[in-house]
């Protein structure tokens, strides 16, 4: 879709000139430039670590800034500015999981008198608008993830605020869904807003933004607006410190599998009923994806495989049964960064962070070298950019983050490692890179299952994938016939969509 | 992104010289802190206040506090709190009062029930919190009540003292000797061996919180909990034993008390509830979880030992006391918190 650009309004917008923000030894932004028009939808791209998340939080009155320039409609910026004139909807949803839909909407905005109000008629139109009135009474942490989001979504619409910040907004919606996210940017951004898209998807931002700035380590390093804008020029330039191995990625795929299974199920159902009669095995040397909207029942299976859900009937894993013999043999990496990584540590404890007889000497006393050790070598494999084992996992960047949670699931060496959306919010780079190493894993003679709501990018990685809709598992789909599978799996998961509403919602 | 390919060893050194350097930087604050209050007291009770014996007084006092500060850190660091562990000295006390003087078991025997009963009550706490899922707030409020009530019950309300027991009861004077001998010892420049056992419990809990897996773990588990279920780290079996731990170290606490001082009171340890976590608190422990550190413990049970004595030298009353404690320990976490958020800033 090509929409017609509109000539960018000479004032106003968001002007910033020579940003700075450092966070300890990591330098998050270097002086960064960038312009947003009201009327117009920019897009920034970046690998991870760039400082594109930086950027938003200052522009929220998140975090403080070191040094710089930033005017919001001419006006120097300020935190008040920040906190009532500019909205975010996050990668992850920063809400209140313990009020309802409809309060987390309202909160804030209550009003002073006395007695709690009712959800004006305003806030009801923009939740039916993105079809959340009907869950507006149920707890927060009671509805998926991508209702969460869309939460987060109508409390910035309702806010009426003038500069839009996305970040990452639609990493765990369906394309369903994030197109009718898309469609909602344009309208605010024909109603004069100011629209941000902080983005990896360089078809989206080439498809919905008119210009993109391309930012690398904390700098503007490009724009590119009209003719110039395309995937092509975006991906050039990240190409320069991201190493894209293409004919990698296709000779390493499949490559050491066997038909020794790992993971079998029988019979395999949930005890809450979200899915029912899996029949299936992962052999060793394979990587499975299980791919499904929320509420499909695929994020559950998954869990299950883990042992993070009840089931009933038969689960194998290296042949064992037993709930202590699963967790033995299977290694879990959440899609939620928060319950993967202990926020208290530092990147080197955190990778290290469950092993035991392989860090300790006698009397379980621990072998600090040999922690170390491990930890670099892993720092090393994973490319982690982080100023020293030592520096507070906290302190990098999301794409950073997220390959030590992996890491730290990997350097067990569990038969079967089970990932939640592994690549949720992380840049091609860091993405690519992931993939290696699961496919590398793979190759060693593990199982590695995985839970994705993207579906192309199942196919960059998975040998073999199952479409789960409903609380059923499709028949395997190989990705040897790349191009039909991939239309074949977007249209599973578009009528499921249609057919079932009330699960998705 | 390719000179992170290699690994770093002089960086990691560097790191853990910052971290070291970062926990001295913590420490050394009370310690600075202890040191301009000792100062003021010396000048304010005219020297006084510097007389060996009261600073051997002061250290026995300070002891107590750190050996119930380090039961208590274990909890807390794993993201839990004990709010029982001061009625528990009080019932360990009264224990080992009534078995051994009163029912005239061998001194021994009472030592073992008495530690059994420690235990009983911290797998207690472990059980309510980990299996019934209780908060743990709740569940040793609840606790500590209820074991104020066993003391009551055992007791019957009354004091004992083991070198002058009730009329007709008699003990043997060997065993009055070596339970004299626990917290009594003639060491050079009557150094009080109450502190004697507190630096080898404060060498153990170093390394036990420094140097083993389970101080990682524990850190691990109060820092994400969630993080730590999904990892597979056996969760509850290490609260169980933070819990055990604490009470034990309650339970050691009094029997030190109560060799040194002879005497036992059903209420006893009451009043060390508030010093001893003031003490933990201010050594740096978050009561979020996840953070603290053995010499920060011992750093806050000084400066506690420090404030209390000082002040009740200087004739001060319990009201200054009481103003002077709540008012070092929300300072102290005001202070924390700002030198946090600077590190963090920096």
């Amino acid at each position: 879709m090509i929409r017609p650009r509109p000539e960018a309004t000479a004032t106003g917008g968001v002007r910033i000139r020579g940003l700075r923000k450092r966070y300890g030894d990591t330098i998050a932004l270097d002086g960064l430039d960038l312009d947003a028009y009201p009327g117009q939808i920019l897009g920034v791209a970046g690998p991870n670590g760039a400082g594109k998340s930086t950027m938003v939080k200052i522009l929220a009155a998140e975090t403080v800034v070191d040094d710089g320039e930033i005017l919001v409609d001419d006006a120097p910026w300020s935190v008040d500015i920040g906190a009532h004139r500019v909205a975010v909807v996050h990668q992850e949803p920063q809400l209140f999981p313990n009020l309802t839909v409809g309060e987390n909407v309202m909160v804030g905005r209550e009003g002073t008198r006395w007695l709690r109000r009712d959800l004006r008629t305003q806030e009801l139109i923009v939740m039916r608008d993105l079809g959340i009135d009907d869950v507006r009474d149920r707890l927060l942490e009671d509805v998926p993830l991508a209702v969460q989001q869309r939460t987060e979504i109508a409390r910035a619409l309702v806010q009426d605020a003038r500069v839009f910040l996305f970040d990452e907004p639609n990493s765990a919606l369906t394309e369903e869904e994030s197109n009718d996210l898309f469609r909602r940017m344009h309208s605010l951004a024909d109603a004069g807003r100011v629209v941000i898209l902080v983005s990896h998807r360089l078809a989206e931002l080439v498809r919905h933004c008119d210009r993109v700035v391309v930012v690398l380590d904390g700098r503007t390093a490009l724009t590119l607006e009209g003719e110039a804008l395309t995937q092509e020029a975006i991906a050039r330039e990240l190409v320069v410190v991201t190493a894209t191995g293409d004919d990698r990625v296709r000779t390493a795929h499949s490559a050491g599998a066997t038909e020794t299974p790992v993971v079998e199920l029988h019979g395999w159902s949930h005890r809450g009923g979200e899915f029912a009669d899996v029949e299936l095995t992962v052999p060793a040397g394979r990587i499975v994806a299980f791919v499904g909207v929320e509420g499909s029942g695929a994020r559950e299976l998954v869990r299950s495989i883990a042992g993070f859900e009840p089931g009933t009937g038969t689960l194998l894993v290296k042949g064992v049964s037993t709930p202590g013999g699963v967790a033995a043999a299977s290694g879990f990496v959440s899609a939620d960064r928060g319950a993967s990584l202990f926020g208290n540590m530092s990147v080197g404890d955190n990778v290290v962070s469950r092993l035991d007889t392989e860090i300790t000497g006698a009397l379980s006393s621990l072998r600090r070298g040999r922690m170390r050790s491990i930890a670099s070598d892993i720092r090393a494999t994973f490319r982690v950019k982080s100023p020293s084992l030592g520096t507070p996992i906290r302190s990098l960047s999301g794409g950073n983050q997220q390959k030590v949670a992996i890491a730290a699931a990997v350097v067990k060496r569990p038969a079967a490692l089970v990932l939640e959306e592994p690549t949720r919010g992380v840049d091609i780079g860091s993405k690519d890179e992931i993939y290696h190493l699961l496919r590398d894993y793979a190759a060693e003679g593990h199982a590695v299952i995985l839970y994705c709501t993207e579906v192309p990018e199942v196919f960059d990685v998975a040998d073999r994938v199952y479409v789960v809709s409903d609380g059923r598992v499709s028949e395997p789909l190989d990705v040897a016939v790349h191009e039909d599978v991939k239309a074949l799996a977007a249209a599973i998961t578009r009528r499921e969509r249609h057919q079932v509403p009330q699960t998705v919602a | 992104m390719t000179s992170t390919a290699s690994p770093q060893p002089p960086v990691t050194t560097s790191s853990r010289a910052q971290d070291i350097g970062g926990a001295l930087l913590r420490v050394g604050g009370v310690f600075i802190t202890i040191a301009i209050v000792i100062a003021v007291f010396a000048i304010l009770s005219g020297g006084k206040f510097l007389i060996p014996a009261n600073l051997l007084g002061l250290l026995r006092y300070a002891s107590t506090v750190a050996i119930l500060g380090m039961g208590l850190l274990v909890v807390i660091v794993v993201g839990e709190i004990d709010l029982s562990f001061g009625a528990l000295y009080g019932l360990c006390a009264s224990t080992m009062a009534v078995s051994w003087i009163m029912w005239d078991w061998p001194v021994w025997l009472a030592l073992i029930l008495t530690f059994a009963v420690a235990i009983f009550w911290g797998l207690f706490n472990a059980f309510f919190t980990t299996v019934v899922k209780i908060p743990s707030f709740i569940a040793t409020l609840g606790s500590g009540t209820l074991i104020f009530g066993f003391t009551l019950l055992v007791t019957n309300t009354k004091t004992f003292n083991y070198l002058y027991p009730e009329p007709g009861i008699t003990l043997e004077p060997s065993e009055v000797d070596f339970f004299r001998g626990i917290a009594n010892q003639a060491l050079p420049e009557r150094f009080p061996m109450q502190a004697v056992w507190m630096i080898g419990i404060a060498l153990v809990f170093w390394l036990l919180l420094s140097r083993s897996l389970f101080g990682f773990r524990i850190k691990a588990i109060g820092g994400n909990p969630e993080a730590a279920r999904l990892a597979r780290l056996p969760v509850r079996k290490y609260k169980v034993a933070a819990f055990v731990i604490c009470a034990m170290m309650a339970c050691l606490a009094a029997m030190l008390d109560f060799s040194f001082i002879g005497s036992t009171q059903p209420s006893g340890g009451q009043s060390l509830l508030f010093p001893t976590f003031a003490a933990v608190i201010i050594g740096g422990a978050s009561l979020s979880g996840g953070r603290g550190s053995v010499a920060g413990t011992l750093a806050g049970a000084l400066l506690l030992a420090v404030l209390a004595n000082g002040l009740a030298l200087l004739s001060a009353g319990p009201f200054a006391q009481q103003v002077l404690l709540g008012t070092v320990t929300i300072g102290a976490v005001v202070l924390d918190q700002y030198t946090n958020r600077r590190r963090k800033a920096a």
